[in-house]
């Protein structure tokens, strides 16, 4: 099925008809192309998590419409036959582990594919597939969700999401709060859905350099509105306007800027630690010289 | 140098778990900002909650300034102690701001005219009095965790321990209660623990403990320690940036030193090396 998400000219107010409404999203116009590893940067209550959450529903526009997977959602659209949608289009919120509850981390996968009415037998098969995604032993199945490590509990929680086979998937800041051994871990399973599964990922992230490493396409939120969109080296290529978003640039290139400063003359900001190793032995091979 | 905390050959398992701690040692030196790193589970947390005596030891023993943790001293050893954790919200109780601040002072019955005092003065030195009013779960992260930390100075704590504190933050408000928390511990001559495994939190300590498995793996200045990349990754750990980029320039033939150099002295020693060719 067709994984594209187009938003046409979509508002979205919070409380409205209040004295209380604000507007999070205002006349949003973007589309996610199908297959693209896609990163939603921009700072805090720019409007990032209210943006994902209409990918599936769990909000409605109040002005414009969302087509996805074939389906148009509009301000009339109502809860019901949102099923399939939502099967469709997997969500992760920020510390999922909050949300296991079984007594077994089988049980707890399980409970996804279960609720969209597939049989015991079955749950468990989507159940197991998912863990061996996700890279959980299956000596664990029978093990309570509460005694595993906090990495491993995230995992739990993500091969909940994968059980019910979606073709999106959205992470929303998938490492919060993990070691660097496990947020590698997680951003690396959500390449290899990417590249093994073919899954359209959709990443809210404040870490510059994921999005760097891992995103093929970057759309820049700021006030309720996307205001760039665009590979990870056009995004990054004005470190002043970045600053100006109240965003950070990738490690290397902030380096790269402090150099600059320095009076090292770089001719690009690279967005890499070896591409900026490169640029650095080239300035050096180069002599001085500010050609 | 004094030691403010001193752990003395402690042992500690969970209940029906692996031993977490054998024989583990280690010292924390007064007026000093100690970083503890270390992957997940490697017991970090857990160190903290045993200082505090918010769980108890199997053997061994821990001095706090000079008091041992035990049940009789256990009240004492707190008023010195504050802890930050990880998600403030876990600890807000007060319907204000300015409640949840006057909430450890109420405890500890202080009259009302100096509780007011310290209330205004503690939220002024993190920036957050303007947000007295305010209910503390509608405040951002960065936020809350001001508030949470406004409510630990105004018990006048020796020792503060942020306990991943900063690790649901951006890296912007990261960097904002790092320096707040450098200022804080100045002006009022505070012991700083931090638990992390931020690397770039751990740079700017004075002494970083590394504990994998229960066991302290080195102790020593984040000089010493941060230059050697394969032991800090082989512990679940990632290096600091600037000893990733002299690893990056090593591997083009780039002859760089092998110890840590902070930013700073990474960028004159690449303005000295391109000057000299």
């Amino acid at each position: 099925m067709d994984q594209t998400i187009n938003f046409k000219q979509v508002t979205h107010t919070y409380q409205a008809g209040t004295p209380f409404a604000q507007n999070a999203l205002s006349q949003v116009s973007v589309t996610i192309a199908g297959g693209s590893f896609t990163a939603i940067i921009g700072h805090t209550g720019s409007g990032k998590s209210t943006l994902v959450q209409h990918i599936n529903a769990l909000l409605k526009p109040t002005a414009g419409e969302i087509k996805v997977s074939g389906r148009t959602i509009t301000p009339a659209t109502t809860n019901k036959n949102l099923k399939q949608l939502r099967k469709h289009v997997g969500m992760v919120f920020q510390f999922p582990e909050k949300q296991l509850f079984e007594e077994t981390v089988i049980k707890d996968i399980m409970f996804g594919p279960k609720n969209y009415g597939v049989s015991d037998e079955e749950a468990r098969l989507d159940a197991k597939q998912a863990m061996g995604l996700v890279g959980l032993d299956g000596s664990l199945q029978d093990k309570s969700p509460f005694d595993l490590s906090g990495g491993q509990m995230r995992r739990v929680a993500i091969a909940g999401v994968l059980a019910m086979k979606p073709e999106i998937l959205i992470l929303d800041e998938p490492t919060a709060g993990l070691d660097p051994r496990g947020h590698k871990e997680i951003m690396d399973l959500a390449e290899k859905l990417h590249q093994q599964q073919g899954m359209t990922i959709i990443l809210v992230t404040h870490q510059m350099d994921d999005v760097v490493d891992y995103a093929s396409d970057v759309i820049v939120m700021d006030q309720g509105k996307v205001v760039k969109h665009g590979e990870p080296k056009d995004i990054f290529s004005d470190p002043e306007w970045v600053y100006d978003m109240h965003l950070d640039l990738p490690s290397a290139a902030e380096f790269a800027c402090r150099l600059i400063t320095a009076g090292v003359p770089l001719k690009t900001i690279p967005l890499t630690i070896d591409k900026l190793a490169d640029a650095i032995v080239g300035v050096i091979q180069g002599g001085q010289s500010h050609e | 140098m004094k030691d403010i905390i001193q752990i003395k050959n402690i042992s500690f398992n969970y209940p029906d778990q692996e031993r977490l701690f054998t024989n583990f040692s280690m010292n924390i030196h007064e007026g000093e900002w100690t970083a503890i790193i270390g992957q997940n589970g490697s017991g970090k947390s857990t160190l903290a909650r045993l200082i505090d005596g918010l769980i108890v030891l199997k053997s061994g023993q821990i001095v706090v300034d000079g008091l041992t943790v035990n049940d009789e001293n256990i009240f004492d050893i707190r008023n010195k102690i504050g802890m930050v954790f990880q998600n403030p919200e876990d600890q807000f109780v007060g319907a204000t701001v300015e409640d949840d601040v006057a909430f450890g002072l109420e405890n500890r019955q202080i009259p009302r005219e100096k509780m007011q005092q310290i209330v205004e003065n503690s939220l002024k030195q993190v920036g957050m009095w303007d947000f007295r009013d305010r209910i503390p779960a509608n405040l951002s992260g960065g936020q809350k965790q001001r508030v949470a930390i406004a409510g630990i100075i105004a018990l006048s704590p020796k020792i503060i321990i942020l306990d991943e504190a900063t690790s649901m933050l951006d890296p912007r408000g990261r960097q904002e209660i790092l320096k707040l928390v450098d200022k804080i511990k100045h002006d009022n001559d505070l012991t700083v623990i931090s638990i992390t495994h931020d690397i770039d939190e751990a740079a700017g300590a004075d002494q970083v403990i590394v504990v994998n498995k229960g066991k302290v793996v080195e102790a020593d200045q984040p000089d010493k320690i941060f230059g050697d990349i394969n032991k800090l990754t082989s512990i679940g750990l990632s290096a600091p940036f600037t000893s990733e980029l002299l690893s990056a320039l090593r591997k083009r033939g780039v002859d760089s030193p092998s110890q840590y150099l902070n930013d700073q002295r990474l960028i004159t020693w690449i303005k000295q090396l391109i000057s000299s060719k």
